[in-house]
């Protein structure tokens, strides 16, 4: 079963191939090109090295968000127009699940942080122990200060000894962590601390077999966030 | 010239729009899908509210187009798309779905030029269209005048230096209280009043070249408003009327001079602005005094859609002028 993931959700572009449990190509790049321009040659490249075309893929999976707004939708609207012209189904995997993904089988609480801008991330709180990461609350967007204070209640809640972050939003504020988190911090390895086109793949199959796809018609990405403009209409959640 | 089944997608504003054209000239699907009451509530095009429309719509949009047009997927030649200029973040979503699309697909993609696409809407009725012309490309993101030498010549003449004329429309109408958008609401209110009562601008006029500039004639009718509603003078028809004959004059006067300029025989009006009928009277009136043959497109092919788009990219398919996988969206006007 060939599945072909896609994640364009943060300064990351990368795509991967999945076939089954056994990972055949990803391609991974964190350096200063736009989403728009490297996304679909990057597609190919996956694609013709291992010798497949779309028509081949059981699914695509892609991440459906929190994230840059403008890379979101440039992922999910590269997923959409593969999957329209290709009858393929398509897949959403949230960022902060398939970032905590990167670390399995651990006691920690496993917090991904992905930059939210105006001085906020958006995290989420993972019990990793399973086969699977378990969200322990809802994905939000926060402030620094206002995610300590949740870290350190829920590890304090669940009993966890130590708190394991990732994702890119750990740099900027990392001083702050190092200094309200003290002993209890623990940091991903550099390979670990961003989004993976093979981790959005490995989330999508389990998705795919459980009959879990989505409508291309509707779908959309996982913004969290309003518009500036809708914010201040005081609109309800989109 | 070979012949070409074309899907157009455009998303650079607040349409997301998908269309299938044969040969450049007869519609066989043509889907609008507009956000204009969603924005009404802001007072104008909001572009994360428009881009998050556009990544909601753009599957079923280009579904539509197919099923209207009772096709297959790939019984299309290329897919073209709207690259250029407009909201970046709008422009990408079309962008990056045509680019996909078109992979899966294995047929060729066409980038266009927004602003050609407005001037193709011509070809898609009339067929008698003859070269060199001027093109008056006028809606809310452009005030150009263009010369088209051929099918595969445009050079640009004049733009505006501030806002675009519909921009102008747009802001003066929500000053005054019209409502959005702007064109239709100044147009409607003209029709009561009388243009002449007050006196506007007709900026750059004077001058000898092809600019425009409707940010003065903007803050010039601010300005007078305020005064005559101090004096309790303030009559909103005759206010829209004359700002509407300020805009309309430089507009036709200009294009009329052009023409002159560069010997040219026709005029071509396209754009949202194009669909005023002010502009449209005069610019017929004028043009029948200088002998010259005047075209615009019907009122639905003159706003923004994806037709104008797949007409545009069947003479780029005749050249084999596809574009990459790497393809990228622009907010300026820079030709490719
Ligand atoms: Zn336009």
């Amino acid at each position: 079963m060939l599945i072909l993931a896609i994640d364009s959700a943060t300064p990351v572009a990368g795509v991967a191939l999945l076939d089954g449990n056994k990972l055949l190509k990803e391609e991974f790049s964190n350096y200063k090109k736009t989403h728009s321009q490297t996304l679909m040659p990057m597609i190919d490249r996956v694609l013709r090295e291992c010798e497949c075309s779309i028509d081949d893929l059981a699914a695509v999976a892609i991440s459906a968000g929190p994230g840059s707004f403008t890379g979101l939708r440039i992922g999910m609207a590269t997923a959409k127009g593969l999957c329209l012209a290709s009858g393929k189904p398509l897949v959403t995997v949230a960022t902060l699940d398939a970032l905590a993904y990167n670390v399995l089988r651990s006691q920690d609480l496993v917090c991904p942080l992905l930059d939210a801008r105006k001085q906020e991330v958006y995290t989420c709180f993972y019990d990793v122990s399973a086969a699977l990461p378990r969200r322990l609350v809802e994905m939000s967007a926060c402030s620094p200060v206002e995610f300590v204070e949740q870290a350190l209640h829920l590890a304090h809640k669940f009993g966890r000894e130590k708190i394991l972050l990732l994702g890119d939003a750990y740099y900027p504020y990392e001083e702050y962590f190092q200094k309200t988190l003290g002993e209890k911090l623990l940091v991903a390895a550099p390979h670990l601390m961003y989004p993976r086109a093979a981790s959005i793949a490995s989330l999508a199959i389990l998705k795919l077999e459980a009959g879990e796809w989505d409508n291309l018609f509707s779908l959309r990405p996982h913004y969290i966030r309003l518009s500036e403009a809708e914010y201040r209409l005081g609109k309800g959640a989109q | 010239m070979r012949e070409s089944l074309i899907l157009g997608i455009e998303t650079s504003c607040d349409e997301t729009a998908a269309a299938i054209v044969r040969n450049g000239g007869e519609i066989l699907s043509n889907i609008v899908n507009s956000q204009i009451d969603i924005h009404q509530q802001f007072g104008g095009v909001v572009p994360e509210v428009a881009s998050r429309k556009h990544i909601e719509n753009i599957a079923g949009v280009v579904h539509r187009a197919f099923s209207e047009a009772q096709l297959a997927y790939s019984a299309i030649d290329a897919v073209a798309v709207t690259n250029r200029p407009g909201l970046v973040g709008a422009l990408l979503v079309g962008v990056s779905f045509a680019k996909a699309f078109a992979y899966a697909l294995e047929k060729p993609l066409i980038a266009v030029n927004h602003l050609h696409g407005h001037i193709y809407a011509n070809f898609l009725e009339h067929k008698d269209i003859e070269f060199p012309a001027i093109c008056l490309v006028v809606s809310g993101g452009h005030s150009s005048l263009l010369l088209m030498s051929n099918q595969n010549k445009m050079e640009v003449l004049g733009e505006t230096r501030d806002d675009a004329a519909g921009e102008a429309f747009d802001k003066v109408a929500r000053f005054l209280g019209l409502g959005y958008p702007g064109g239709p609401a100044i147009q409607e209110a003209a029709t009561k009043g009388k243009a002449g009562q007050l006196q506007l601008p007709r900026v750059f006029l004077d001058r000898n070249d092809f600019e425009f500039s409707f940010s003065g004639l903007k803050t010039a009718a601010m300005n007078q408003w305020n005064k005559l509603q101090r004096r309790g003078q303030a009559n909103v028809y005759d206010m829209a009327a004359e700002f509407q004959a300020a805009l309309v004059e430089v507009l036709v006067e200009k294009s009329i001079k052009a023409a002159a300029r560069y010997q040219v025989r026709t005029i071509m009006m396209a754009g949202g602005v194009a669909a005023n009928q002010e502009l449209r009277n005069l610019m017929l009136k004028k043009t029948n005094e200088a002998g010259l043959k005047l075209f615009y497109p019907s009122l639905n092919l003159c706003t923004d859609n994806a037709a104008m788009i797949a007409a545009n990219a069947h003479y780029h398919y005749g050249n084999r002028s596809f574009a990459p996988l790497s393809l990228n969206a622009y907010p300026s006007l820079l030709s490719l």
